[in-house]
Formats: C-alpha cells, structure tokens, sequence
C-alpha cells in the first residue's frame, strides 16, 4: 500500500516535548515504520532533524511563501502569548514564536494539535505566560488562531488532547490524516474514535467503582474516584483501552487519573484529592443524574462482594 | 557586552526547547559567546498556593525528557518534610525506573542528538568516514538511529510496568510508591533490561561490560581500541575514531569545574555497595580534586536575566523568580538564572558525575587533558555499562522480596521545608519546597541546564558552556557544526532550565537579548 507523498513539520511551541517523547513509544508501527509505509516526508522535527540552521531558515521561508507544501502541521506545547500579549516570553530569533505558529498554520493542509497545551493552552493558561490553544483557550473556543480559522483542507485544528497526548494516538491520528480518513470530532474537537470514552472504561479498578470499595490512602487496590482525587470517569479518553507503553496505565499502577485530556487541565483544585460534600464527589462521572447516582452507590456498596471488600483480586 | 557585536546566532536544533547561542567569531574562531532561554513558562510561581502533593503531578510536566528526575527531586522533599523513609522495595523501584530513564536518555543523546550532527554532509563533506556516518546516524534511517529508537522505546516499558507509562507518571508518593509490580511483572521487568543489556553490549561497547570496567586509564582506553574490529565498529569504537579525526579532544574545555548532588539512596537491604548511603556520591570538584557538597553554598544571580533585579546572589529557599522585562536589554539576555556553587562557575552532568565517584578512566582524562567535548561525551556514552548491572541486582532483590511494603503511610504533609536533591540524567537538579497547612508557600528548581546553560553573573564570569565556546572554530558561520559539538556535549535540556512565574504582571516594553544589533 503505497500512499501519495505527503509532508510533515512538527513544530514546538510552550511546552516540555512530552508528545515527542510518548510518540517514541508507539509500537504498532514504530515511528520508524509510520513514516516508511505512510510515504511520510519529515521536513522538520526540532529533536530528529540535523539540517543547518541556514537551511531550516530557507525550509521555512519557503514553506510560509507557498513555495514548499506543507500537508500536516503538528503543534506540540501552549502558544505563549505573554507578557501582556507580545509573545516575547518564548521567543525564535527574536520574534515572538506565536507569530511563526500563526503563520505556519496559514500554509498548512491539516494541522494537528499534539497534546493538551497545544489544544487548550494547558500549563500557563490561566497564569502570566498567558498561554492558549491553537483554537481553544481552556474550554472557550478561539485560541491562538479563532473560531473560524480552517486549514487548507477545510477543517478545524484537530485536538489530540493528553498531558502526554497517548503515543497510539498520535500515530493514529497522522495514519488517518496520511490516508484522509475523515474525523468526527467532539465539542472540543478531539476525535471521538479516541475520546468518546471515558479513561475509567478498562480500567481494571472498574468493579471497585461499581461496587463502591474505595479507598483512602496510596497502595490499595480499590477505586481512586471518590477520595483520591481519580479523573478516570470524569474525562474521555483511551489510556485504560490503549496502554501506555504496551504496558499499564497509571490507575493500573495505582495512581489517579489526573484528567489530563480535559480542556480545563491542570485543575485547580489539589490533585490526589477528590472535591467532596459530605463524602460525595463535587464532579460525579460523566452524564450521570446525581439522584439515580446516589440511589446507585448505595446500594451497590451494600451488595459489594466480599472478595472485593477484602482486596483479594489482584489489580 | 553584547552591543554592537558582529556574531551570529546559532540557533541550537535538537535541544528540548528554546535555545539560541550568540557566538562573536574572529579570525574563524569563537572570541565570545551568550546562550540565552528564549522561553518562559513559570512552573515556580505555578506550585504556590497548590496542594502539598501537586509537585508530584506538576512538576514532571517541566520537562518530557527527564519527568521521572523531577519526580524524584519533588517525591525526595516531600519524604523528607513528613520525615518518612520510603520501604526498601520502594526505593528499589523508584531508583530502577529513575535508572530506566537515565539509560534510555544517554544512549538517545548520544546517537539521536550528538552522533546525527557526523552526518551533516554540508559540514563533513571531506570526512573519510561521512558515508558510514550517515548510514548509522542519519535521522529516521540510519542503522544505528532505528535501532535506538526501537531499543530505547522497548526499555520505556519497564517504567510504564514501575508506574503505569512514561513519561510523566507520578507513582512516586512520600513513604514510598503507589504499587507494586506482580512477580510476573518483574520478571518481565528483568528480561527488558536482560535485552537491553545485551543490545547495549554488542552494539554500542562491542564488548561485555565486564571488558569495560578493565578500561581504566587513557592507555587501557587506546588499548581498548586497538584489541579488535569489534571494539572499533562499535557506536562507542566509531565515535572514539570521528573524535580524533574531527579534533574532540580539544574542543569545549568549560570551567574544569564540576558538581553532582548524588543519586539512588541503597535500601536498608541491599547488595548494592556505595557511600554515605547513596550508590552515586554528591559534591564537588576542581579539576579531579573532590570536595564534599554543602548545598548552603547554591545561590543563583538574576544579573543578567530577565528576572526581577536582586542586590545579591539568593539561596533558593530565598530567592523568587519574577520575570521581569528590563529596560537594560544589551545587559540581560536570557530566562535562565545563573546558578553559582560558593560564587564558582561549574558544570554539571555524566562527566561531573565520574569524576565525584572517582572513576579512574576519567580522573586520567581530566587530571592528563582536562574537560572537553570528547570526555563529555564519552561519559555520557558509557554511563550505562556503570548501572546496568546493579539494575539486574536491584531487580533479583524485588523478586526475593515481592511480598514486602513498598508504602508508609504518609497522608497529611505536615508544615516544613526541605529540597529534593538529586542526579538527573543531565545533572544536578533541586527542588526547595516549603509546605504550610497542606499547601505549597514556595517552590525553587534550579535545573542540571540551569547549572551549564546560565549566562553571566555580576562578576562577569561567563556561564559553563558560554566558557566552553571560546575557541570553537567556525568554518562555515551558516553551518557551526563544531559549536553545536560543544553545546550538544552538554546535552542541553532547556525546557527544563526556563525559569517560570506568575504573580505580579509586569507589563512593558522588552526587548530580548538575542538579536540586538
């Protein structure tokens, strides 16, 4: 199967090259092998290229005068905007890097958002690095680019959320774009083949949830959700149906669900700890009606089995 | 001072994050050097207010490459504040997937950001060996560029069975971890890095690393290379030949000047030797003069970065970091601070880390030629054959002990202060936190790129790798390929060193350094 050649420019803006970092991870295929079966074209990537300085200069003035297609623009890390909206808090050559982002997504055909900075502005958004998304800033859509802004091809910037945005995904995401797969994407504009469940589907704490064993301390196996602050069935994502690192996950592993992909992320709130009234979460699981929650967990902590009230099941 | 200089600029690729080196170059040769972070994102000021355990999920968030030794730092302070000591297997986790990620990182660096830089054909057009350069190094393709990125992703998955994926976990709590591999797991866990090891050995020693401990002396290491193809068509054979025929040995000399905070505290239980209680040993040293550590001498100097002015170098549990948009640009030129050990320029990272530990190869290589790109770079290259073994005896032990604790206790942090001190895979890195009614009042990092990286201080003296410039041969200004040898040599990480804030907002006219004319 060989595909049109198209190409691609990674370009990173605030952010800690986390997404880089988790892409290295896919397996199935390996970066090595996506970019060979996929007839994929790397211009430039700011950890694996090794042209001159002079030359990307020349790429990239040939790129933002037409002159070079760029088919995919991948945009790892926040837009930062500060101080005071100059953008001169991160910098390329002097000039503020919001404006080589800005102008780079004019050129291209489809620009992917990689990871929850790029989408929603992430770390810095609400503080004084006045960092934004490409088109969202948190939940409020705009960002960087606006409301109405489209790539070549016609669509939005599609946000592949995730504080790392999950290595299957990215791979998937530049497979479905290589062979123009059509997206359908959420209100946040995340694609729904991956966000369209929640983090807590296969998590295998899942009939703790269900039968209400939690727990309040690190070590145990029970849920995280009502005490420890787990995200899990707050927010969608795939990181219990696709593993990290062919591995785990962090619940599997014992550690909350921070709720990563959500526009709002960071929360504010303390992480490792869940908002509570009276022991009852502040943020119930996603779609739920409080009352037939309620009615729910009360009687599933009544019929919990007692293999699961003594922790017998490995996790 | 950096007006009316007639440079260029050499926008470093391949460093994660924003760095740009201005050179100013005479007669081909680099006479002086400023290396400016051209990115703020001010985690610092993020952390006060947030929960006493926020670091833990925050702070990995710094840095993509190295999230586990922030991790480690922000975990290690937290220990210390609840006065807890983490169970024997929690230490042994912790250090093994900390070890995970130091390993996966050196031998990235080495191939997929130093050893790339020998297939640059514009700038090696004449080098016998650049035809078999590009064919192991060139990005995506090359032999040797496939197989690490294959390998490398392979040993990630130990971490990801430690805590759950990589990067930024935060299995790491105060008392201990969050989990406990099932003993199929370790096993499992023990066959990566059995792997691991073995592609290690063949490919980039092209010997065991037993053959590689007897390497002990400048002689032992010609000696090495003489005894077979095998040694010399290794990564590490290969990248021994470039360094003669490129002139590594004489490029990047630094402040000769080194730091390591010490790493991987030994469990109370252990076969594992070491000293003072941690396998890697914290100090520093002048020249392969070693002095033990004392963290009250750090203090870092906002002289010449964007960073609201102070009278004096502060220690960081004083100092703040409030950037700070001066009106004095052709002075300041960057958003890293300086850090200075005792007022001393120092250099940090694999290479501070042998010498501290006192291995002999390298105490011959300083004590006979000083520091260079070479002997940086070959610390970082072999570093692996130091810790892999103990690696598989820190592994033996959890399969012994799989049925011990690996958590105490330690819900409520109680009010304090402390710093996580550690050894990341690009050097010393601290974490100062304070703690008040479960909150965090105050949070400092100062970073192993922060250490190599500053710029100037108020006595003038310049950062490690700005020193470490002065010389370099430029031959071809649009393709410094020699400057990025140096750089590069210290494995920048600048994500990591850009020093962020919030709090007061501070508006204005800035003007940045890099670019001035």
């Amino acid at each position: 199967m060989m595909h049109p050649q198209k190409t691609v420019y990674w370009l990173q803006g605030g952010g800690c090259g986390g997404d880089t970092f988790s892409f290295l991870g896919s397996e199935f295929p390996d970066v090595i092998e996506l970019f060979r079966r996929l007839n994929l074209q790397l211009l430039w990537h700011p950890s694996l290229s090794n042209s001159s300085p002079a030359d990307h200069e020349l790429l990239l003035s040939n790129i933002l005068t037409g002159e070079q297609p760029l088919d995919i623009l991948l945009v790892e890390g926040s837009v930062i905007c500060g101080p005071a909206g100059t953008g001169m808090f991160d910098t390329k050559n002097g000039q503020p890097k919001k404006e080589l982002i800005y102008n780079l997504a004019a050129q291209a055909g489809l620009v992917l958002a990689v990871g929850t900075c790029a989408c929603f502005g992430g770390f810095g958004s609400d503080q004084v690095t006045e960092a934004t998304g490409l088109q969202f800033a948190r939940k409020e859509r705009g960002g960087l680019l606006g409301v109405n802004y489209r790539s070549k091809n016609g669509q939005p910037v599609v946000n592949l959320a995730g504080c790392p945005c999950h290595h299957d995904v990215i791979v998937g995401a530049l497979i479905s774009a290589a062979t123009e797969v059509a997206w359908e994407l959420d209100e946040y504009q995340r694609p729904i083949e991956w966000f369209s469940t929640t983090v807590h589907q296969g998590c295998t704490r899942n009939e703790y949830h269900e039968y209400r064993v939690e727990e309040s301390d690190f070590g145990e196996m029970g849920c995280l959700f009502f005490h420890m602050g787990c995200a899990g069935p707050l927010v969608p994502g795939p990181c219990n149906k696709l593993l990290w690192n062919q591995q785990s996950s962090k619940p599997r592993a014992g550690v909350p669900c921070f709720g990563c992909t959500d526009p709002d992320f960071p929360r504010a709130t303390p992480f490792f700890q869940t908002p509570n009234i009276e022991g009852i979460p502040i943020s119930l699981p996603m779609g739920v009606n409080r009352a037939h929650y309620m009615v729910y967990k009360g009687m599933a902590a009544a019929a919990a089995p007692e293999h699961l009230k003594k922790r017998t099941s490995k996790v | 001072m950096i007006l009316n200089t007639t440079g260029i600029t050499i926008p470093v690729n391949r460093a994660e994050g924003d760095l740009e080196i201005r050179v100013e170059i005479e007669d081909g040769v680099v006479t002086d050097a400023w290396s400016a972070g051209t990115m703020y994102r001010g985690f610092e000021t993020m952390m006060r207010g947030r929960g006493a355990l926020d670091g833990l999920v925050v702070t990995p968030r710094i840095c993509g490459i190295c999230s586990l030794t922030h991790l480690t730092a922000a975990v290690e302070a937290l220990d210390a504040i609840s006065g807890v000591v983490p169970p024997d297997n929690a230490r042994r986790l912790r250090n093994l997937a900390l070890m995970i990620e130091t390993v996966q990182s050196d031998v990235r660096q080495s191939i997929l950001m130093f050893m790339v830089d020998f297939a640059n054909r514009q700038a090696y057009r004449g080098l016998p060996a650049l035809d078999e350069a590009c064919a192991r190094y060139a990005p995506l393709s090359g032999r040797a560029a496939i197989e690490v990125v294959r390998e490398t992703k392979r040993l990630l998955q130990g971490v990801a069975i430690i805590g759950g994926q990589w990067p930024h976990t935060s299995f790491m709590v105060p008392g201990g971890v969050t989990s406990m591999p099932d003993i199929s797991k370790i096993l499992q866990l023990r066959i990566i890095i059995e792997r691991f090891t073995a592609w290690y050995e063949r490919t980039v020693l092209g010997c065991s690393l037993e053959r590689w401990q007897a390497v002990d002396s400048i002689a032992a290491l010609d000696a090495w290379l003489e005894e077979s193809e095998q040694h010399r068509n290794s990564e590490l054979g290969f990248f021994l030949q470039l360094a003669r025929q490129t002139g590594l040995a004489e490029l990047g000399r630094g402040p000769n000047c080194f730091l390591s905070f010490g790493n991987l505290p030994l469990p109370e239980d252990t076969t594992v030797s070491g000293r003072g209680g941690r396998f890697q040993q914290a100090g520093w040293a002048e020249g392969t003069t070693v002095h033990p550590l004392d963290a009250t001498k750090i203090a870092e100097d906002t002289s010449h970065a964007w960073f609201a002015p102070k009278k004096e170098p502060l220690h960081p549990y004083d100092g703040e970091t409030k950037p700070y948009a001066s009106g004095h640009s052709g002075q300041v030129y960057s958003w890293i601070k300086a850090p200075r050990y005792g007022g001393r320029v120092v250099e940090t990272g694999p290479l501070a880390e042998m010498i501290i530990d006192g291995r002999p190869l390298f105490l011959d290589l300083i004590g006979q030629q000083g520091p260079s790109v070479l002997v940086r770079q070959l610390a970082r290259f072999i570093r692996p054959a130091y810790v892999l073994d103990t690696m598989h005896i820190w592994i033996d032990e959890l399969r012994r002990h799989s049925m011990d604790f690996f958590y105490r206790s330690t819900r409520a942090i109680p009010d304090g202060e402390a710093a996580g001190m550690i050894q990341a895979a690009r050097g010393a890195l601290g974490h100062w936190v304070k703690v008040e009614d479960e909150r965090i009042t105050h949070y400092q990092i100062i970073t192993p790129t922060a250490w190599n990286g500053s710029p100037r201080d108020a006595s003038g003296a310049r950062g490690a790798w700005e020193a470490a410039l002065i010389g370099t041969p430029i031959d071809d200004s649009a393709n410094p390929v020699a400057a990025g040898h140096v750089i590069r040599s210290f494995d920048p990480c600048l994500v990591c060193a850009v020093h962020c804030l919030v709090g007061g907002r501070k508006r204005g006219r800035m003007t940045l350094g890099v670019g001035n004319r």
